[in-house]
């Protein structure tokens, strides 16, 4: 069944390869951008299991868009994979224009899965006008993951993972650092529980137990140096293993997916979980699906954070439209209108901005149960390289997952 | 015209032309498809261009624990929800057919339930079947368990009980309504023959009406067990994440950030699909040799 999924994925992809490949405008030339986008339809592949997102993407950068003549089809995916895989059976055809995928909302990994098979146009996110909100001194920004990102993506959302807690079960003692959280979670067997790597979010939650065991990532920064590696995670993985009776189901499995941890917290059966969305907790308190005793940490040894981004394949049919989104994407009101609608925080750097700005950004009411932006940046730790997370996910699969 | 007429004319052609839309579409999608895994199996890298040719992803598959621990599990998941589904399908055939005027409404039932798909099937079952799902609120409000920690794991569960759930509830209709179709007059003329004959209700089950139904569900059968082994959405949303079924190790390494694990990704694949061409092969030798053991 796989077998014929994927070759008829390519088939059909194939059979599409004829389409005009049209004149590339350069991104250098914004009014020619500008016209040439008018009229083009964008397809914008992205997560779409973020409800609030959704409606954001639908109420806000839709119409913004079509203001500037730019129609936007969102297609929603579960993995960012999909995308890529999308692109790389399309680039496997043959079809080296017209592509399906015009943009994709991406990070990390799966960037640098492109660039491993230099699938992407480049040089082009510096010149979208609203870049120079962009703070280019970060140095997540200019390297996704370890991935030098060379104008191959625009920045779009900053992201800061946090843990989140309910605070009838745990007292902030325990959520201070990792340490008192092990033991919280040793005392209480069967409330916590993470995802299997490679999972995103059980990913950064192994990395975040990591982060702790050798406070921040400081010993692991730069490309992948074996004998650091060594060094950093020689008992880690065991550890992790000893724990698995304290976690849910005894540790004998692990949920799939971040969506069905989510879903042990709304039902009761675990209390606490990280997240690398925190902003979207809000919305899930309001809507009675989490308890409103729910609460969010930041262990001592810090939060990871990073930037999400847009990437545009080279094959990409709407060049410009995907150059007119990416740039949406980034305009201060645009942004801020997202932190309101779903607590993603902002991808620009908010002191870019003007001053009305500013204060419109430091006036958006904050629920009870989330951090602030300054508390969840204040300890805010850059992302390994993605060597170091491959390492990572595939030991972890070897040493603690098939234990 | 004379083209026309000469094509039209000859049966072989004419059959050829006919058939010909249905194996454009085998041609393409299934041996195009099984040889362009088959080569990305044995080292042909398009993405990377890198190509070298060699058994290594079959020789790492091999090694793997992901893979190892999978091919037990595919073929207990493939061969038990199979065997389930075709005994109470074939049970349940046998006793709608007795039912008279019922007979309609059952088959309407049967058939209701094949529109339903996996997808929504899978979700039924964890709801039903999690440990805070329904039977398990049902058996603590009746005091059987003392809390959802104590209710025993069927979904997640290291045997499958859960995806073994899934498929013998959407398959069993699926064998039912291949079996009451095969249970024409003819079927009634022969069993009533049988009867003046003299032979018993357990002997005519098993050389009248058993016999007239192997055919036709013998088939069903390889389509079950094909769809069961190679199946991937039922699993993934009822089965852990290791050890897992063969489609779901395959789809990991897939979809693996890294584009070097594609050729074992592609080795899985055919693996899964050699698996099933000799359980299915193996299945049709045990029936052609019961059948002729029979005459």
């Amino acid at each position: 069944m796989l077998i014929l999924a994927t070759s008829t994925a390519l088939v059909l992809s194939a059979c599409g390869a004829s389409d005009d490949p049209g004149t590339k405008v350069d991104s250098q030339d914004w009014s020619g951008v500008l016209a040439d986008a008018k009229g083009e339809t964008v397809n914008w592949y992205m997560f779409g299991g973020d409800d609030a997102l959704n409606t954001f993407v639908e109420d806000e950068v839709a119409p913004r868009l079509a203001s500037r003549g730019v129609k936007l089809k969102q297609v929603r995916i579960t993995d960012t994979a999909e995308a890529v895989n999308k692109v790389l059976g399309e680039v496997q055809a043959g079809r080296t224009s017209g592509g399906s995928v015009d943009a994709i909302w991406i990070n990390g990994e799966n960037f640098a899965t492109g660039v491993q098979a230099d699938i992407w146009a480049c040089g082009w996110a510096d010149d979208l006008p609203n870049d120079s909100y962009v703070d280019h001194t970060d140095p997540a920004v200019a390297n996704d993951f370890g991935v030098p990102v060379k104008g191959c993506e625009s920045v779009w959302q900053k992201a800061n993972s946090a843990l989140v807690y309910d605070s009838a079960k745990l007292d902030p003692a325990d959520v201070a650092s990792g340490d008192s959280l092990l033991a919280w979670v040793k005392a209480n067997p069967g409330r916590f529980a993470y995802p299997a790597p490679p999972d995103f979010t059980g990913s950064l939650a192994v990395r975040s137990l990591l982060y702790s065991r050798i406070d921040g990532p400081s010993s692991l920064s730069g490309a992948f140096d074996e004998q650091a590696y060594t060094k950093a995670t020689s008992t880690f993985f065991d550890d992790l293993n000893a724990l698995e009776p304290s976690l849910w189901r005894k540790g004998e499995t692990y949920p799939s997916s971040q969506d069905d941890v989510e879903r042990l917290f709304a039902d009761g059966e675990i209390s606490a979980y990280f997240t690398y969305g925190p902003g979207a907790v809000a919305t899930k308190v309001d809507d009675g699906v989490f308890p409103t005793s729910t609460r969010e940490a930041v262990l001592s040894s810090g939060n990871i954070s990073n930037f999400s981004f847009i990437s545009i394949p080279k094959n990409a049919a709407h060049r410009s439209a995907a150059f007119v989104l990416a740039d949406t994407l980034q305009a201060p009101e645009v942004q801020l209108a997202m932190f309101k609608a779903t607590g993603a925080y902002p991808g620009i750097g908010v002191s870019r901005t003007s001053k009305t700005a500013q204060k419109e950004f430091a006036r958006v009411p904050r629920s009870a149960s989330v951090l602030s932006i300054d508390e969840l940046s204040a300890r805010a730790q850059p992302e390994l390289s993605s060597e170091y997370l491959t390492r990572i996910e595939k030991d972890w699969k070897s040493q603690v997952l098939q234990k | 015209m004379t083209f026309v007429h000469a094509v039209t004319s000859s049966p072989v052609m004419r059959r050829a032309v006919l058939l010909a839309p249905a194996m454009l579409v085998i041609g393409v999608f299934f041996i195009g498809g099984l040889a362009q895994a088959l080569a990305q199996s044995l080292g042909q890298q398009p993405l990377l261009g890198d190509s070298r040719w060699s058994f290594d992803a079959y020789r790492s598959a091999a090694t793997d624990p992901a893979v190892r621990s999978s091919i037990g599990l595919t073929l207990r998941i493939g061969i038990l929800s199979t065997l389930l589904a075709t005994v109470l399908g074939v049970g349940c055939a046998l006793v709608v057919r007795r039912l008279g005027s019922g007979r309609v409404w059952m088959t309407r039932l049967f058939q209701g339930t094949l529109a339903v798909p996996h997808l929504v099937g899978a979700l039924c079952i964890s709801l039903l079947l999690s440990p805070t799902g329904q039977v398990s609120r049902v058996a603590h409000a009746i005091g059987l368990v003392d809390g959802s920690q104590q209710f025993p794991a069927l979904v997640q569960d290291g045997f499958g009980w859960g995806i073994i759930a899934e498929y013998v509830w959407k398959e069993t209709p699926f064998m039912a309504v291949i079996a009451l179709a095969a249970m024409t007059a003819d079927l009634n003329r022969l069993e009533d023959v049988s009867r003046t004959l003299g032979a018993a209700r357990w002997q005519r089950l098993r050389h009248v009406t058993l016999p007239m139904l192997d055919a036709p569900v013998g088939a069903a059968a390889i389509l079950v067990l094909a769809f069961t082994m190679g199946s991937y959405e039922v699993p993934v949303l009822l089965g852990r994440p290791f050890p897992a079924p063969l489609s779901v190790v395959t789809y990991q390494s897939f979809s693996d950030t890294d584009l070097t694990s594609r050729p074992q990704a592609m080795a899985v694949a055919v693996l899964l699909a050699t698996l099933t061409t000799i359980i299915a092969g193996l299945y049709l030798m045990l029936v052609q040799l019961s059948r002729r053991r029979r005459t």
